[in-house]
Formats: C-alpha cells, structure tokens, sequence
C-alpha cells in the first residue's frame, strides 16, 4: 500500500514537473467578472502564461450566456466567437482579429492560444476588441484580477443647452517649497503625487467632454484664499481636494473620503449668525451642498471599489479645505503615505493612471446622475 | 537801570514765562495720557473667570485619570490610566493633564501630539469654553493628513471631556496664543468645538 501511494505521488510530481518544464510558468488562480455596480457576474479560473493571464474560451458561454457563443475549429486552430450578429474570427497563436460581417480587421496586443490544446482568450481580448464591436466599456484591474463591465455611456453635450457645460474643479493639496504636505520614507512628496494625478484627470477629462480647472497646474504655493475664489470664480459644478493622508501608526493604509460637515464627527459651538434685514446670512456656504457632496462621495467610493479591495470610508469633519466652496465638494485622501506599500503604489505612474481614470469616471457617473435627476425635477415641474 | 539793560531782562522774562508755561503744558499732557492708557487697559481687560475650585492650600495628590493616545492595531484614540499629582484647582489639573497626554507613549501605543508640543497657557470663558494655547511644534511638527489630524484632535478633546465633563463644553485650540485654521490645512479648527 505505502509502494502504490509512493508510486501515485512521484506520478502526480512528475505530471506537475512535466506540466511547468512543457508551458512555461503555468499558475491557476481567477479572475472576476464584476458590472457596473461591482456585483459578480462570474468567477473564471485563469491561466498565466508567459505573464499573461488567459481564460478558457469555453468559459464565455457561462458568462455570457448566448449574447457570445465560440466555436473551435482544433485542426485550423480558428475561433469563431458570434456576437449579437457579429462574427470575429481568430487564429491560435496570431493577433489578427478578424469581424467578418463588416468586413473590419482589429488587431490584438497578445495573441490568443492553444494551451494543452484548449483553446485561449488573452483577458486583453475584452478591453481590446469588445468595445470596439459592442456598446460597452471593460475596465481590467490586473492587480485584482477584476473585469467589469459597463455599458457605454459617452456624454454627447447639447450646444444649446448651457446648464451642460460642465467645469469641475480638481484642487491638489500643498504646493510651493514651504508646504509639501506629507512625506514618505522614500522621499515622495504629497504635493507632488495630488499634481500628478490631478494632471491625469485633466488628459482624460477630454473623453468625457468637460471642463477641468485646476487650483494649481505646477508646484506653486496658493493660499487657500486663492484657492476658493478662483474655484468660485470658474463657477465648478464639482470640486475634488486630492491629498495624501498619513498616520501616526505606520500600518494604517487604504483611501478615505471626507466631507465638510461642522456638525460631523466634530461639532462647532453653534453661532448666532449675522443678519441683512430678515435675512440670515448663511457664511458656511459649503453646507448648502452637504446632500450632493455626499452623493458624489457614495459614486466615488463605488468607482474606487474596483481598484481596491480595501473597503473605502467616508467620513463627515469640518474640513477647512472645503470651507467657503460654492459647489458640491470631496476632500480625497488617495492614501498613506506614511505606510510603505500605500507611498510605493502612489510612486507607480500607472497606478496614478488608474487612480485618475476612476476619479474621471466618477465625476462621469455623477454628472450623468445630476442630469438625470434634473431631467426628473423639470418633468415634475412641467406636470 | 539802564534801558538797554531793563530791555534785556524783559525779554528774559517773557522767554522764561513761555518755557515754563510749555514745560506745564506738556506735563499736564503726559499726565492725562498715562491716566487714559491706564483707564484702557482696565477696560481691556478679560472677563471676570468662572470661578476654579479653591485651592488655599496648594497640596498635590496623586490620582488616577485618563489620557487619550493612539492604539497601533485598531487605529482608535483609547484611554490610558495614568497616575500624576494633581491639585483641586480647576485651571492647574488641566495644564497638568495636558501635559501629562504631550509627553506619555507606553508600548503598543503612539502619542498623536507633535514631539516637542508644550502647553503654554490655558484658560476658560463664561461659556465654559476652554482655549488651549500649545507651542508651535503643534503645527510645524504634524506629519499632516486629515487623518494625523483629527487623531491629534481627538486625542486633545477626548482627554479634556473625559476628566471635566462638567467644567467644559467646548474647546478652541490655539498655537503662541494666536487662533488657527487648521494643524496642516485639513480640519477646520477655526470655532471652538465638541464631539
């Protein structure tokens, strides 16, 4: 018995060994279809060859049901993947792609593979090709191994209308020699890293068509005077105070939101407030906000749940970042820099990217809110 | 006498008249501003104080109270016992529990108030409003954050409501006895305040 147990082991070693030696480094771990809102889809087991993550293209049957049904040709090496009533024909090992009913050629970066013998899609084939044929947007997180799936919502702005014209304005914390906000270990610098990705916004703000103003473009002191009125000034819709954050423990990690709000977690000693006539002067004027801000913290913690795992606060603190801002407002600690994983991430320009890219597709997602609700209220108003 | 000579001492005499008169003239002047500048500064000056506990003694006794520093695992300001000496003067045990929570960090704890913090003075108005006057290492030695800020304010706050829940309402934190916006530009410590 010990003999047969001895012999089935060294089998399923060698098997294993026979396994790594004839594909390279191949792991099994998976990776998770998620929608818009972030709720799972599936949960597909993945294959990682040559540092690229590969799903089985069977498995597209029981994500998408019969919306995308393949069919492989073993002898020819062809997959032929039917969409709605599109056909995309691909060849095991190439990187063409090829959309036989419009006649239209696409062209991947990886190409799809045979992998003991089963037919391969690289991940990238769904951020790479689906939106070019079907009317959705793919977000991939390589560091959560999540896709998710969103239909695509591109903003078309009516030129007559000028309540659409949308500025929203990014305010990166500190700046100039004297105030340099946080700093890491390594040296990272928080005025440096808001810039960074306030600037990142700025690129992308282009696809979604609005306005960005930034409190400051280059590494420059400003008052927080200068701050609220040119933000006032450019008449924002929205306005987001990127920081880093930092703890005096140095395991403490992850972003947080916050709210001005004097009767949050603090409370302010209540004020007789001055008065013109009957009127009384309102001098928190950031108050006023206090639902759209929070509206707009709930969409971006949504947004930031897809890059991280980590479960994204928001807290309510009477911020004086925000204070005397004319306009639905966030303080966003993109996270600490006193913990050496949170400053390592914030130094990696393609985590700044992705940082950038959810933040735009907040400000996206709110806005499309905002004109949906004001759609409602003028339906209302009409009745 | 002769003319000349009773001519010069006529105008001796008028140059001496005017020089005392200014001299006069100006004394009175003096006089009046000092008057005034002390009749100021008595209208300057604070409100009377609630009145503190008395303290006609001046004994010290040791007593256990609470401080509020930073727990390493939980990220949470929790309460530490601490024993110090402490006197029945209202004004005194809170200098002196101040101070204790800017200088203790027993293990597995961390001290959210800057190194080097001091406090200066600290006082409290009718409204039982208490105004805490730290040194500038509050401010100029915060590593910065929303985050380090509020655990900086939390642990002020909670250690001065936990051991006068009756004395004090609010308090207003300021740094060289000036009033400040913020520690490092987060939360607004511009009013006094309250959990």
């Amino acid at each position: 018995m010990w003999l047969r147990r001895d012999k089935s082991i060294s089998v399923l070693i060698s098997t294993i060994f026979l396994l790594l030696i004839t594909h390279g480094s191949v792991l099994a771990a998976t990776v998770r279809f998620v929608d818009k809102e972030g709720n799972t889809l599936a949960e597909v087991e993945y294959t990682l060859y040559q540092q690229e993550v590969y799903i089985p293209v069977e498995e597209l049957n029981d994500i998408f049901k019969s919306d995308i049904s393949p069919l492989y040709n073993r002898p020819r090496k062809q997959l032929t993947i039917k969409l709605k009533e599109k056909e995309l024909v691909l060849l095991m090992g190439k990187t063409t792609v090829k959309n036989t009913e419009e006649n239209e050629t696409y062209t991947l970066s990886i190409p799809p593979r045979a992998i003991d013998g089963k037919p391969m899609l690289p991940i990238i084939f769904f951020t790479e090709i689906l939106p070019s044929i079907d009317d959705v947007d793919v977000l991939y997180n390589p560091n959560l191994q999540r896709l998710r799936f969103m239909p695509k919502t591109a903003w078309i702005p009516d030129p007559d209308d000028e309540t659409q014209e949308w500025t929203i304005v990014i305010d990166p914390g500190h700046g100039g020699q004297e105030d340099i906000g946080c700093k890491a270990q390594s040296g990272l610098q928080e005025k440096d890293v808001v810039l960074n990705v306030a600037r990142e916004i700025q690129k992308l703000s282009k696809k979604y068509g609005y306005n960005i103003h930034l409190t400051r473009e280059r590494d420059i002191e400003k008052t927080r005077i200068q701050r609220v009125q040119s933000s006032n000034r450019n008449r924002g819709s929205l306005f987001i105070s990127l920081h880093c954050n930092a703890s005096f423990s140095r395991k403490q990690n992850g972003m947080q939101i916050f709210i001005n709000n004097p009767n949050g977690l603090l409370r302010f000693r209540t004020m007789a407030m001055p008065t013109i006539g009957q009127n009384k002067l309102n001098l928190r004027t950031q108050s006023n906000f206090l639902t759209q801000s929070k509206e707009f913290g709930i969409v971006l913690q949504k947004e930031m749940n897809f890059i991280t795992e980590k479960p994204i606060p928001i807290s309510e603190l009477p911020l004086i970042a925000l204070e005397e801002i004319y306009m639905p407002a966030i303080l966003f600690e993109l996270g600490y820099l006193t913990n050496d994983n949170d400053a390592a991430l914030l130094s990696d320009p393609s985590h700044i990217r992705e940082l950038a890219t959810a933040i735009a597709r907040a400000i996206h997602t709110y806005r499309m809110k905002s004109s949906q609700s004001s759609d409602l209220t003028d339906a209302v108003q009409e009745e | 006498m002769s003319l000349a000579r009773r001519v010069f001492l006529s105008r001796l005499f008028i140059v001496w008249s005017f020089t005392l008169v200014a001299i006069i003239i100006s004394l009175a002047v003096t006089l009046l501003l000092i008057a005034k500048s002390k009749q100021t500064e008595i209208n300057q000056a604070p409100p009377k104080l609630p009145k503190t506990t008395n303290d006609s003694d001046g004994s010290l006794q040791t007593e256990q109270v609470n401080i509020f520093l930073l727990d390493t695992e939980s990220f949470e300001v929790k309460p530490i016992k601490v024993e110090i000496q402490l006197s029945r003067d209202t004004i005194d045990r809170l200098k002196s529990i101040v101070d204790t929570l800017t200088k203790e960090t027993p293990t597995n704890y961390r001290n959210p108030i800057p190194r080097g913090t001091v406090l200066n003075e600290a006082f409290i108005d009718t409204q039982k409003t208490v105004y805490l006057d730290f040194s500038h290492h509050l401010t100029n030695g915060h590593i910065g954050g929303t985050t380090a800020e509020f655990m900086t304010i939390s642990a002020i706050l909670k250690t001065v409501f936990d051991n006068f829940p009756d004395e004090i309402r609010y308090i207003q934190l300021l740094v060289d006895g000036q009033e400040i916006e913020a520690l490092t530009g987060h939360v607004n410590l511009s009013a006094p305040m309250q959990f």
